[in-house]
C-alpha cells in the first residue's frame, strides 16, 4: 500500500542501551527545522523497552511527538515492518533515520514495501519550491548528487554529522504507545550476538579524533596515534591501509567505507589524503596533518600541516599538548 | 604507447597491472632494502603462471605471441626490475632445452615450470665471462651417466632454481667445440649453491655461485649432442638478449611514469615544475628513447616469431634499451631533484637496477661486436 | 550450494572522479571499468563455500555490451556460467528497478538452468553511488530472507549460518534457503584471475537476458555539484622538528584549540 500526499515527518529513533543514538537525534533537529518551515510536526518512533526516558530526549531533540512500540529485541524485518505500519497509519511526507548499520537495514525494506525512494548518506536537506532536495555524494564523495524523490514519502538515511544536534530543556511534546501487530516470519534467526570491542569505538560522538595511515609505518609507531589521541582525551581513528595491516580494529576505521565522522579537532599522523579518507573526514572543525611528504594532498585540507615524520612529530606534539594543558 | 598486443593479451596485460601494483611494487621496496630473496612475492607469481609464459602450448603453456608476452614482462619490470629478471631468466633456461633438447626433457622441464619451478642458465664461471670458451667445468661420461665438476658464477636463480641448463667440457682439446650442455634437476647430489652476490640492483632476485662436485646424472640429460653446448648456449642468448632489453625499456617506462607524476606535484616558484619547457624537453627524450627500444625489442621478437633470423636485431634490443634505460634513469633523477637521490623516492632504485643491463647476457661490447660482425661480416 | 552472485561494474574505485567543467557530469572517459569491489568480495566468498562444499556458482549482472568483460573477469575467479542482462541505460535505474531486473533475471536463469538457487550474494553497496539497497530490495521483492553487511556464510542443517557486521562485532544468524545476502569485505582478498583462468574464461559464453521496459525511477537528479573546496591553512615545514611543533602549537592555541 503506498501513503500518497503526506504530511508531517517522521523519524526513526534507534537506540542504544535505552538512549537515542546521536545521529538520531541530529535528525531529531534538522527535521524540527524542516517541520517549522512548513507547517509540520515531528513524529519519533521508538522501538524497545524502557524507553521513556529515550522518548524525553526525542522531544528535547525537536520532536513534537514521541511514539513508543515494545519489542524485545532487534529484528530488522519487525521494526521495518512497524515502521511501514506506523507510516501507513501517520501518512508522513517524510521518514528519516541517522545512517547507522540498522537505519541503513530498515529503511530500504520500508521504502521497498511503501513503493518510494530512498536516498542514503544524505548530507543536506533542503526545500525548493515545495520539493524536499537531498544533497547525496556519489563516487566516493568527489561528485555531489541534489535528487528529489518522487514517491511519498520520501525516506533519507542521513550522514552522522550532517546536522547539529540541538536539545532544548523548555522543549515539551507527547509520548504515546503505540501496539503495531506484526507477522514473526523468523525469516533471519539471531543466534547470538557478539562484541567484539570491549566498548563501543564512538567515532561519530567523539570531540576529538586522533588518525593514523600507512604513514606511520608500524604496529609499534602505531601506538603514538593511540598517546597522541590520549593526551588530547580523543578517539583513535585509523584508514583503510593502518585497518588492513592490522594495527588497529576496523571499527576505527574513518572514511568512505568506514565512519563518516565531524569532530571539532581531527589529527591525521601518516596519512596522505585520499578522496576515501578525506570524504569521511572533511566536516571536521579543525584539521591537523602530519605528513613527511610535503605535497601529500590532505595539506590541501589542513588548518594546520607539519611537514615531518610523525614518529618523531608526534612525542614532540604530546610534551607540548600536556604542558599546555597543565597550565 | 605500447606493444601491438593480442586481445586477449590486453586483457591479461590488465591482471598483471593489477597484481604487480598491489603484490610486486610496493612489497619489493623492502626487499630491495635488505636484498632478500621475496619467496612470498614469488608464490604468489607462480600462482598467477607467470614463470610459464614461455612455455609453448603444446606443453602447457598459454600461447601467448613473443611480443604478448613481452607486454607483460614490461609490467612486472615497471613494477621492479628483479622481480622481472627472474621470472625472466627461468625463460632463458628454458631455452636450450626447447632448442635441443630430446621430447622427453622438454616434457619435463615445461612439466617443472608449470608447477612453479624456476630454471637457472649456467654458462659463466669466475674465468670465464664474455670468453666463455675459456670454462674449466669439466662433465666426464662414465656408463651410462655423466659426471659434472667446475664452479658457475652470477648464475640468475642459483639459489632458487627447480632444473638447471649447465655448459660444461666434454673435450677439453676441442674449446669451445668440446663444449656440452646437460640438464640437472635440483636436489641432484653434488650440486651446491655458493656465495649469495649482495648485488648493486635487482635485488629481489637471486644470484649466486653454483658449485659442481661429482655431480652424476643421467647420460639422457645431455641436451643435444656432445660437442654443441657452445652453439646451443649462444643460440640461447641471442634469443634471451631480447627478453632482457624488454625489462630495461620497462625499467625506462618506470622512469618516465615516476617523473610525470612528481613532476606535476612538485611546486615550485608557483607551478608544477613539468610546466618548464626544460623538463619536457627531457621527458620527450626520455619516451622517444623508451619507445624506440620498445620497438625494437618488437622487432626482433616477431622476427624470432616469424622464423626469421634475430641474432643482430636481439643484440640491438638489448644493447639499445640498456643503454637507455641507464640515460632514461639519471634523466628521471634529474627531475625529482634532490629527492630523486633520496632512498625514499622511487627513482634512483631505477638506475641502480639498470646498470646490470649493460653486462649480464653478454656485455654491450659484445653486443656489439656481435652487431659488427652480422653487418661487416667476419 | 547453487550460489548467484549479483555483479555491477563501476569506474574504477582508485581513480578521483571529478565534474566534467563544460558538461557538469562525472568525468568517466578513460576510466578503467572494474567489478564493484563489494562484488568481488562476494565473489570470493561464493568461491570458498564451493570449494568447500561444492555447487556452482553464477554471475548475473545488468548493463551494456561493455559489461561482458567484467563478467569474463568473474569468470576467471570461480564463477562457472556468466548471464547478462543486455540494458544500455542500466545507470538510470534506482535501486528497485535494479532489483525488479535481478529478480525477473533470476526467475530466467534458474528456469535455463533447470535449477534454483541456494544462496543469492550482492556486495554490502557499490564504490561509485553506495546506495547499498540493491540487495535489501531484492530480498523484499522475492520475499526471501535478507541479511546486510555479511563477513561470514556457512551452510548448515536445514539452511545457513552466517556472521553479520554490527557497530561492535557481529551477530550471528541463521537462514533456511534461499536467501540473500549482501557481502561486506571480509578479513581475506579476493584471488587474482591467473593466466590459465583468463584464457580458459575469455572462451566461454555469456548467455544474455532481456530487461524489463519502462522501468520508472523514484528518483530525479535535479543538479550535480562538486563539494565545496576546504581552504588550505598553514603548512609547517623546516629542519628543525622541535620548532615546527612549537609553531604549530602557537597556530592552534591562537585558534582555541588548545
Amino acid at each position: 500500500m503506498s501513503v500518497s500526499g503526506g504530511k508531517n515527518i517522521m523519524v526513526y529513533v534507534e537506540t542504544v542501551s535505552q538512549s537515542p543514538v546521536s545521529g538520531a537525534l541530529e535528525v531529531l533537529s534538522k527535521a524540527h527545522k524542516l517541520a517549522a518551515d512548513r507547517g509540520e510536526k515531528v513524529i519519533a518512533v521508538l522501538i524497545g523497552m524502557d524507553l521513556e526516558e529515550a522518548a524525553r530526549t526525542s522531544i528535547l531533540a525537536g520532536a513534537d511527538q514521541a511514539i513508543m512500540v515494545k519489542r524485545e529485541t532487534y529484528d530488522m524485518e519487525v521494526f521495518g515492518e512497524v515502521l511501514t505500519k506506523l507510516a501507513e497509519k501517520y501518512r508522513p511526507s517524510l521518514i528519516l533515520s541517522a545512517g547507522t548499520l540498522a537505519g541503513k537495514d530498515i529503511m530500504p525494506m520500508v521504502a521497498c514495501r511503501l513503493h518510494t525512494g530512498c536516498a542514503v548518506d544524505v548530507m543536506d536537506i533542503t526545500e525548493t519550491d515545495g520539493q524536499l532536495v537531498f544533497t547525496c555524494p556519489v563516487y566516493g564523495g568527489t561528485v555531489l548528487n541534489q535528487l528529489i524523490i518522487t514517491g511519498t514519502p520520501a525516506i533519507g538515511v542521513v550522514r552522522s554529522g550532517a546536522f547539529a544536534k540541538e536539545l532544548i530543556s523548555e522543549r515539551t511534546g507527547e509520548i504515546l504507545e503505540e501496539k503495531v501487530e506484526t507477522e514473526d516470519t523468523n525469516r533471519l534467526k539471531i543466534i547470538d550476538v557478539v562484541k567484539e570491542m570491549a566498548e563501543a569505538v564512538n567515532l561519530e560522538e567523539a570531540e576529538v579524533i586522533v588518525s593514523g595511515g600507512r604513514g606511520m609505518g608500524s604496529l609499534e609507531n602505531f601506538k603514538l596515534v593511540e598517546q597522541l589521541a590520549e593526551a588530547c582525551h580523543g578517539v583513535v581513528g585509523a584508514t583503510r591501509p593502518a585497518i588492513e595491516a592490522e594495527w588497529v580494529p576496523r571499527s576505527h576505521q574513518v572514511g568512505q567505507s568506514g565512519k563518516i565522522v565531524a569532530p571539532k579537532l581531527y589529527i591525521a599522523c601518516g596519512i596522505s589524503g585520499a578522496t576515501q579518507h578525506v570524504s569521511g573526514m572533511i566536516g571536521s572543525g579543525y584539521i591537523v596533518a602530519i605528513n613527511k611528504d610535503e605535497d601529500a594532498p590532505v595539506f590541501d585540507i589542513a588548518d594546520v600541516g607539519i611537514v615531518g615524520d610523525a614518529v618523531k612529530v608526534i612525542p614532540l606534539l604530546i610534551e607540548e599538548i600536556k604542558r599546555i594543558s597543565s597550565r | 604507447m605500447a606493444y601491438l598486443i593480442s586481445e586477449e593479451a590486453q586483457d591479461l596485460l590488465q591482471d598483471v597491472k593489477n597484481f604487480c601494483e598491489k603484490e610486486v611494487k610496493e612489497p619489493c621496496k623492502e626487499f630491495d632494502v635488505s636484498g632478500e630473496w621475496p619467496k612470498e612475492i614469488y608464490e604468489k607469481a607462480f600462482e598467477q603462471g607467470y614463470q610459464a609464459l614461455e612455455v609453448p602450448e603444446e606443453y602447457g603453456g598459454p600461447g601467448l605471441s613473443r611480443v604478448d608476452v613481452a607486454a607483460l614482462i614490461e609490467q612486472m619490470a615497471i613494477a621492479d626490475a628483479g622481480f622481472a629478471t627472474t621470472i625472466s631468466a627461468s625463460g632463458l633456461a628454458l631455452k636450450p632445452v626447447l632448442i635441443a633438447g630430446s621430447e622427453a626433457q622438454k616434457e619435463r622441464v615445461c612439466e617443472l615450470v608449470l608447477e612453479g619451478g624456476l630454471g637457472a642458465f649456467c654458462l659463466t664461471e669466475p674465468g670465464a665471462g664474455s670468453d666463455a670458451g675459456a670454462g674449466k667445468t669439466t662433465a666426464v661420461k662414465d656408463g651410462d651417466s655423466y659426471v659434472l665438476n667446475g664452479r658457475k658464477c652470477f648464475i640468475t636463480n642459483g639459489g632458487v632454481a627447480a632444473f638447471y641448463c649447465v655448459t660444461a667440457m666434454t673435450d677439453k682439446t676441442k674449446g669451445v667445440k668440446g663444449m656440452s650442455m646437460f640438464l640437472i634437476e635440483a636436489g641432484t647430489p653434488g650440486l651446491s649453491t655458493g656465495k649469495e652476490e649482495n648485488k648493486m640492483g635487482i635485488r629481489t632476485s637471486n644470484t649466486c655461485d653454483v658449485v659442481l662436485e661429482d655431480v652424476r646424472i643421467p647420460a639422457s640429460n645431455l641436451i643435444g649432442e656432445e660437442g654443441k653446448g657452445f652453439s646451443i648456449a649462444m643460440k640461447t642468448l641471442d634469443q634471451a638478449r631480447t627478453w632482457m632489453g624488454c625489462i630495461a625499456a620497462g625499467i625506462a617506462q618506470r622512469g618516465i611514469d615516476e617523473a610525470i607524476s612528481y613532476g606535476k606535484e612538485r611546486i615550485q616558484f608557483g607551478n608544477p615544475v613539468i610546466k618548464n619547457q626544460g623538463l619536457q624537453f627531457k621527458v620527450a627524450d626520455m619516451q622517444i628513447k623508451t619507445e624506440t627500444a620498445r620497438q625494437m625489442v618488437a622487432h626482433a621478437l616477431t622476427r624470432m616469431d616469424l622464423g626469421l633470423t634475430y641474432t643482430m636485431e636481439s643484440a640491438i634490443a638489448k644493447c639499445y634499451a640498456s643503454d637507455i634505460a641507464m640515460e632514461v634513469a639519471s634523466e628521471a633523477i634529474q627531475i625529482f631533484g634532490g629527492y630523486g637521490y633520496s632512498r625514499e623516492y622511487p627513482v634512483e632504485k631505477l638506475l641502480r637496477d639498470a646498470k646490470i643491463f649493460q653486462i649480464f647476457e653478454g656485455t654491450n661490447e659484445i653486443q656489439r661486436i656481435v652487431i659488427a660482425n652480422n653487418i661487416i661480416g667476419r | 550450494m547453487e550460489l548467484l552472485v549479483c555483479i555491477k561494474q563501476v569506474p574504477d574505485d582508485s581513480v578521483e572522479i571529478s565534474l566534467d567543467p563544460v558538461s557538469k557530469t562525472p568525468a568517466l572517459q578513460g576510466v578503467t571499468p572494474v567489478v564493484n569491489a563489494f562484488d568481488t568480495y562476494a565473489l570470493e566468498m561464493a568461491a570458498r563455500l564451493k570449494e568447500a562444499h561444492g555447487g556452482e556458482i553464477t554471475v548475473v549482472s545488468i548493463g551494456g555490451e561493455d559489461v561482458k568483460n567484467s563478467l569474463k573477469n568473474c569468470l576467471a575467479v570461480g564463477a562457472d556460467n556468466a548471464y547478462l542482462v543486455k540494458e544500455e541505460a542500466a545507470f538510470s535505474h534506482d535501486p528497485a528497478g535494479i532489483a525488479k531486473t535481478l529478480k525477473k533475471a533470476i526467475g530466467e536463469i534458474e528456469k535455463d538452468r533447470g535449477k534454483p538457487f541456494d544462496l543469492i550474494f550482492c556486495g554490502k553497496e557499490s564504490t561509485d553511488y553506495a546506495s547499498s539497497q540493491v540487495g535489501l530490495f531484492l530480498g523484499e521483492e522475492s520475499s526471501l530472507p535478507v541479511a546486510a553487511n555479511v563477513i561470514s556464510v556457512e551452510p548448515v542443517e536445514g539452511g545457513i549460518k552466517l556472521k553479520q557486521e554490527t557497530e561492535e562485532g557481529y551477530r550471528v544468524m541463521e537462514a533456511a534457503l534461499p536467501c540473500v545476502v549482501t557481502i561486506q569485505k571480509p578479513n581475506y582478498d579476493p584471488r587474482y584471475p591467473t593466466i590459465k583462468s583468463k584464457m580458459a574464461a575469455r572462451k566461454k559464453e555469456i548467455t544474455e537476458l532481456s530487461p524489463i521496459e519502462n522501468l520508472e525511477s523514484q528518483f530525479k537528479v535535479l543538479q550535480i555539484l562538486e563539494p565545496p573546496k576546504r581552504a588550505a591553512g598553514v603548512k609547517i615545514k623546516g629542519d628543525n622538528i622541535q620548532e615546527a611543533v612549537t609553531e604549530a602549537m602557537s597556530v592552534m592555541t591562537k585558534a582555541r584549540i588548545f
